[in-house]
């Protein structure tokens, strides 16, 4: 009887289920499909899903029913239940319970037991291929900005071509002057140099027809002087001499 | 006309070395070398050459009327200026280069676009923890499984796993 109390009960509660509504710990349930325009971009899934108690029954559960029953008020239900269908035989228990809650007590071991452990290694399997695709993008990214930079200093490079110009304008024009310097010396010296020829040939005639003149002259005198001439000037050369001798003798 | 004293354009030295790219070191090496020669050519020679002492000469060389005619004939004498033919092939050179640099910088402009809206898209890409893989085929169109091609998985050649 109070079964069926419970049964008419639960369709009236239902209608007046008030929407989902953000608890304390829940995650927000996701209005979906509530506007005309659909967000964008989508807003990522949320990591994990909503919490449960047991692995079975929603936390929602245990907040719609603690307003009325406080907190044990699930728990009892739960039980009420549960010995409901087994003494009224709605469940039966038979060979299959047996296996079941073997198996069953089997695998909540293993899951608790194993479950971290597996689960941080597909998340590591995860995590590299993220962090590769990661490092792709990054250096995507990085490639692309030196690429940009290297064309703003190609540009930067190519706007110094003036220089170029200027410093071949430069050659040619110090090239043009210094072959008129050079000719201008050229001349100059060319016309100095035959200058000189002549002032230096005009030197050494005068210089020739002065030895010349001298040898002649001293050519002359050597040749006239006579052997008799010759006798009395050395005689001459002795008294004095002798005369000298004297002096120096009386000196010393 | 161009005269002799076409003046030299100063030649910032150091901010044209700047703007060299490593691959034409050498062609800016033997220019600048050219250009010291050049210029230490230049500056070796005199600007005039020295005059010349007619009246010494006329006093010592006894050949009458030959230091008079030589000096009228060097005073007549005009010295001709080298012709200038390469300035005008440099300023050809320089509007030619002026046009092929235009070009090359629109070009390089419209590259930098490229880069920069290529940029742009990976910059505002969602993260990779929030994507699925139709997303990623969006945003990288070259991880698009082929279907048409390959209908049977992988959906691409075994040679590309």
């Amino acid at each position: 009887m109070l079964s069926r109390l419970v049964l008419r009960a639960a369709p009236a509660a239902l209608r007046a289920l008030p929407p989902p509504v953000a608890v304390g710990v829940l995650h927000t349930t996701r209005t979906l499909h509530t506007t005309q325009q659909s967000l964008a971009p989508v807003p990522p899934l949320p990591e994990k899903g909503g919490e449960v108690r047991h692995g079975l029954i929603p936390e929602e559960f245990f907040q719609f029913l603690y307003p009325k029953t406080g907190v044990t008020g699930p728990y009892m239900l739960g039980t009420g239940l549960l010995l409901y269908l087994l003494s009224k035989e709605i469940y039966v228990v038979n060979h299959e319970t047996a296996a079941a809650a073997c198996i069953l007590t089997v695998i909540v071991y293993a899951i608790k037991k194993f479950g971290p452990d597996v689960a941080a290694f597909a998340d590591k399997l995860n995590e590299e291929k993220m962090a590769t695709a990661l490092a792709m993008k990054n250096e995507a990214v990085q490639s692309l900005q030196t690429a940009i930079e290297d064309e703003k200093k190609e540009q930067w490079r190519a706007e110094g071509r003036s220089y170029l110009f200027d410093a071949k304008r430069n050659n040619v024009a110090m090239l043009l002057e210094a072959n008129y310097r050079e000719r201008l010396l050229m001349v100059y010296n060319e016309v100095k140099k035959r200058l000189d020829y002549q002032v230096a040939m005009q030197t050494l005639k005068r210089q020739k027809e002065q030895d010349h003149m001298i040898q002649w002259v001293e050519r002359n005198v050597v040749q006239s002087i006579t052997p008799q001439q010759q006798k009395e000037s050395i005689a001459k050369c002795i008294l004095d001499l002798k005369a000298l001798s004297k002096s120096a003798h009386a000196v010393v | 006309m161009a005269g002799r004293r076409a003046a030299l354009k100063a030649v910032d030295w150091a901010a044209f070395a700047e703007r060299v790219p490593p691959n034409q070191r050498a062609m800016f090496n033997a220019l600048k070398t050219r250009n010291d020669a050049l210029t230490a050519r230049l500056a070796a020679l005199p600007e005039k050459p020295p005059a010349i002492d007619w009246a010494f000469y006329k006093a010592n060389v006894a050949k009458a009327g030959m230091v008079d005619e030589f000096q009228k004939k060097f005073s007549a004498l005009k010295v001709p200026e080298p012709v200038d033919t390469q300035t005008a092939k440099i300023d050809a050179q320089e509007k030619e280069t002026a046009k092929s640099t235009a070009e090359y910088i629109q070009a390089s402009k419209a590259r930098i676009a490229q880069y920069e809206q290529e940029l742009q898209k990976l910059k505002s890409m969602i993260p990779f923890e929030q994507m699925t893989y139709e997303d990623l085929s969006e945003a990288f169109p070259e991880t698009k499984l082929n279907k048409e091609k390959y209908p049977y998985w992988p959906h691409k050649s075994i040679a590309d796993l």
